[in-house]
């Protein structure tokens, strides 16, 4: 035989052959063990399949705030639900129960009925969510008399500060069709419908968990057979202080507005805050069709976030963009003195200052400390508006932050070009005047005023905003940290900046200056206030049923010299800037200094 | 490459009992998967595995195996660098790692390595012949070759691919032939081991303790199975009552009250058995067994029309490898073997698992292709 001949191999494969058959053998063997001679046997147990599967829906994770304090819990809370193939007699079942649970015995029938076809076999259907303790006790106790009934437990979720940072945490709901198949989530299980809840809810999600009991023939519990523990969602640790989150909400009380605060050397959100606020704790429980919709046609907009999803014009806020772009193109020389009579004539028409008489002669820093608008005409006609487009999106603005959060919207930086495209007219003197001190078309969400004051503090970084600092695995103790993500930075002429910080400080300090009203004892603050007219929204058609009052903006950063908060305020329709919004930042400026020595978040 | 006479040469009967098992497969899968919220997407993806799987068994056909086997070692190798990755960078799947993320899909080197250990083996073999068979010392590199991939599975760490693994290797050396005292000192070393292991209490503890928690709990339930009615001993016992449910003519497609009532854990991967018992009765799992079988000897067949070591080699391999997992998979649904996971071929819902299973008939095939075919 050759060495390399197949044959000697081949003479080996009947041993394979042999050992195929014999196992071929013996399982058809077991089978007709099983399914012939034990056939009806198995039919028996397999019919009277005794052992039933419950689900134990996780605990979604806790949601803290920098410093570790909860701001989003679960509470335990018993449902009383029953399992209809348990029940021998459900009429029965249903009539016995309606009296425990006070329910008509109709709504009993009902919500069986609405339930079924959306349920796989044996899964409980809820009849009465966060049952009492004696409802729970009496269904327990008459265990006998109630076949099919089952007392669930649910790890519900709780709000403890109510409305507090609300569009932040967003709301949850049940799954709808469609994310049960996207997002391969259960039937019946709330998961986030918006806000973090929603962003990060594939870690507060949890795996569900089972419980196996035996129930006899009749359908009653026998014995319980053993537990797997669901395992519990994720724990978020956010940036939010929750102080000073508590202390912007407060300062803005029960104005529509927003507050953003957030730490310039890392972009971490500090305060997030959006009012009027909504109470999600309507939600855990499935939120009634009437609280709906009272929430969602409110006329003033509960469910919106305003930090994120409205935009403003910026008012006097955006001197800080004119003066920049004039500044870095040498266009504007601080030391010359612009002459301000009240007002400032483009063709026939005439643009008003804020101050009737007028600032007399002023130069780029008291302009800016004292808000001249005709200054700002002037010097914004001089630059043009391209220029000044430029570096609006170079600081952020016309741009979604970002920020962990969705429908966030960008907000609007008019060109010459753009009004033309969008308005078949050219591009007046008077646009330049008017869209420099921030009114017309310029629009600014107070996210990306907070992040042009944080770049502005920071000299030139952009990080991502960010508002989750750290996760935790509930039962490894195993956490995850995100670092702060800078994404990129942009080089700001030295001069330019220095010249400008120096007024934002005036803006607070000096004589003259509009927000004295930001002035705290525990640091030098700088920033600077915007009045922004609401004429905008008068448009043709629609009545005006909202206050014509203007909006008050303040942004801000501090400590001067050491920023470690840049702050933008909007109170709408709240009027004057220095007013209105200047003293709600120094309330959470206060709250974030009084606190960052002691704390640190880490 | 792929000559005509090749084709003409394609077992075609082969060919069409492969895509009917599949078919009935998919069909299962179906049943297994089917909820009240109508079709699962997991019979979609697995109908699109099994239609990617028909084009590479066709594709296995192209290249002579001959080239096949030159590249066995190039595909070994990477199969063991794709082993390391998944320990490195793997996903997490049932307390253990094994799974790549592969854009949206996930893919599990463990599969890949059971072919490409069969094609390296084979190659080995092939190109070192020994007239009387093989000695222990010649079993040094083979062994190596084994005990890579193995223990890397077994870091995983998965039981079921690891003794996939050992069991096709140990068929394939018996089919290259080893001399009788060789075997016997392998069986004593064997047997000294396995007494160290179950006798000497620190071993088996520590042995016990590497174990994951699932591990110990499947063992325990398979000796016990009372010891845990909500594990795999809850499995175990829940596939019996489905497959004895099923009598004689079973309960019809898509009736089946164990599948469908998700009594049954895993009843579209390594548990499907029981659902076709189930829904299909003794007829038609034994029917199934019948046509497993059929299929299993026209792969010996292939193996004895080879005309050389190489195609002996690889076409007993991987019929080894797939006896294997259908003895493994159905003897573990009906009770008589522990519960470790095996898919069965051509049937369980995975994609790595469906490709690899064509991947291998392609070279079946192919090697049944160029039975005719004179070389040198």
């Amino acid at each position: 035989m050759r060495q390399d001949s197949p044959a000697s191999i081949q003479s080996r494969l009947p041993l394979l052959a042999i050992f195929i058959l014999l196992f071929a053998v013996i399982l058809f063997f077991r089978l007709w063990y099983l399914q012939v001679l034990k056939g009806s046997y198995y039919q028996e147990l397999a019919e009277s399949n005794r052992i039933r599967p419950i689900k134990i829906r996780p605990p979604r994770g806790i949601i803290y705030d920098r410093n570790g304090k909860p701001m989003v819990e679960n509470e335990l809370t018993f449902d009383i639900s029953i399992v209809p193939e348990d029940a021998s007699y459900l009429e029965e079942s249903v009539r016995r129960i309606a009296p425990v649970v006070k329910m008509d015995q109709q709504d009993i029938i009902e919500l069986i009925d609405a339930a079924r076809p959306i349920r796989t076999k044996y899964e409980p259907i809820k009849i009465k969510e966060e049952a009492s303790w004696a409802e729970v006790a009496v269904a327990e106790a008459r265990q006998d008399d109630l076949p099919g009934v089952i007392v669930e437990p649910e790890h519900r979720r709780h709000y403890p500060y109510g409305g507090l940072a609300s569009h932040q945490f967003g709301y949850i709901g049940k799954v709808t069709e469609d994310q049960k198949r996207k997002l391969a989530a259960e039937p019946g299980m709330l998961i986030g419908q918006s806000g973090l809840e929603k962003t990060f809810d594939k870690f507060l999600r949890g795996t569900a968990g089972r419980r196996m009991i035996q129930v006899n023939a009749a359908g009653r519990k026998v014995k319980d057979l053993g537990i797997e523990e669901p395992k519990p969602g994720t724990d978020l640790f956010l940036t939010l202080d929750l102080d000073v989150q508590r202390a912007a909400e407060e300062a803005l009380g029960t104005r529509a507005g927003a507050i953003v605060a957030l730490d310039p050397n890392s972009g971490e959100i500090l305060a997030l805050a959006s009012h009027p606020a909504y109470d999600p704790n309507l939600f855990p429980r499935g939120i009634s069709p009437a609280d709906w919709d009272r929430l969602s046609n409110d006329p003033s907009h509960p469910l919106y976030n305003r930090a994120i999803q409205s935009v403003y014009p910026p008012g006097s806020t955006f001197k800080i963009v004119v003066a920049l772009a004039g500044l870095n193109q040498g266009l504007i020389d601080p030391d010359e003195k612009v002459n301000c009579g009240g007002s400032l004539k483009s063709g026939r028409r005439s643009f008003r200052c804020w101050k009737r008489g007028g600032h007399g002669a002023v130069d780029f820093h008291r302009a800016l400390v004292e808000s001249c608008d005709v200054y700002f005409y002037t010097m914004g006609d001089r630059i043009g508006f391209d220029q000044i487009a430029q570096t609006a999106r170079s600081l952020g603005l016309a741009k979604i932050t970002g920020i962990d959060l969705a429908d966030e919207k960008p907000g609007l930086i008019p060109t010459p070009a753009w009004k033309l495209e969008k308005t078949r007219e050219p591009w007046f003197q008077g646009d330049s005047f008017i869209n420099s001190i921030g009114q017309g078309f310029v629009l600014v969400s107070p996210i990306q005023a907070a992040q042009m004051m944080s770049v502005l503090a920071n000299g030139g970084v952009f990080y991502k905003p960010q508002i989750l600092k750290r996760t935790r695995n509930r039962e490894t103790g195993e956490e995850r940290i995100y670092p702060a993500q800078e994404k990129h930075r942009i080089k700001l002429n030295q001069d330019a900046l220095d010249q400008v910080r120096s007024a934002l400080i005036g803006v607070t300090t000096e004589a003259g200056g509009t927000a004295h009203g930001a002035a705290t004892p525990l640091a030098v603050v700088a920033g600077k206030t915007g009045t922004a007219q609401v004429i905008a929204q008068k448009v043709p058609g629609r009545k005006l049923t909202e206050s014509t009052e203007d909006h008050a903006w303040f942004v801000a950063y501090a400590p001067a010299d050491k920023p470690t908060i840049a702050v933008a305020v909007i109170v709408e329709h709240g009027g004057h800037g220095g007013a209105a919004a200047a003293p709600i930042a120094r309330k959470v400026i206060e709250e974030h200094l009084k606190h960052a020595g002691t704390k640190n978040g880490q | 490459m792929l000559e005509r006479r090749t084709v003409s040469n394609i077992p075609w009967g082969m060919v069409i009992l492969v895509i009917g098992i599949a078919m009935f497969g998919l069909s299962s899968v179906y049943s297994a998967t089917y909820s009240e919220s109508g079709i699962s997407s997991l019979f979609t993806k697995q109908f699109i595995w099994i239609s990617l799987g028909i084009i590479v068994m066709f594709a296995a056909l192209v290249p002579d195996y001959h080239t096949v086997g030159r590249y066995a070692y190039v595909l070994y190798v990477l199969s063991v660098f794709f082993l390391i990755l998944v320990a490195l960078v793997g996903k997490t799947g049932m307390g253990a790692q094994r799974w790549l993320p592969l854009g949206p899909f996930a893919f599990q080197p463990s599969e890949l390595a059971k072919i490409s250990l069969v094609l390296a083996l084979a190659r080995y073999f092939a190109e070192d012949p020994r007239g009387g068979g093989y000695e222990l010392r010649d079993l040094a590199i083979p062994g190596a070759m084994i005990a890579v991939p193995l223990l890397l599975v077994l870091k995983q760490p998965d039981l079921g691919t690891a003794l996939m693994l050992l069991f096709t290797s140990s068929l394939i050396i018996l089919l290259a032939g080893i001399k009788f005292r060789s075997i016997m000192v392998l069986a004593v070393a064997g047997a000294v081991l396995a007494s160290a292991v179950f006798l000497v209490p620190p071993v088996r503890h520590k042995i016990w303790t590497s174990l994951k928690p699932y591990q110990q709990k499947r063992i325990k339930a398979f000796l016990d199975p009372s010891s845990d009615p909500l594990g795999s001993g809850y499995h175990a016992s829940q596939a019996k009552i489905a497959v004895g449910s099923g009598q004689t003519t079973g309960k019809g497609f898509r009736k089946g009250t164990q599948g469908q009532m998700a009594f049954l854990p895993e009843r579209h991967t390594d548990f499907i058995f029981a659902v076709i018992a189930e829904e299909r009765g003794f007829l038609g799992a034994s029917f199934l067994i019948v046509v497993y079988v059929v299929f299993l000897f026209v792969g010996l067949e292939t193996a004895k029309g080879a005309k050389d070591r190489l195609g002996v080699l690889m076409a007993g391999g991987i019929v080894s490898m797939l006896s294997l997992y259908v003895c493994i998979n159905i003897g573990m649904s009906v009770g008589i073997l522990p519960v470790v996971g095996v898919p069965l071929p051509l049937i369980s819902y995975g994609g790595t698992s469906v490709i690899t299973t064509f991947l291998a008939i392609g070279l079946l095939l192919n090697i049944r292709s160029r039975r005719f075919m004179l070389f040198y």
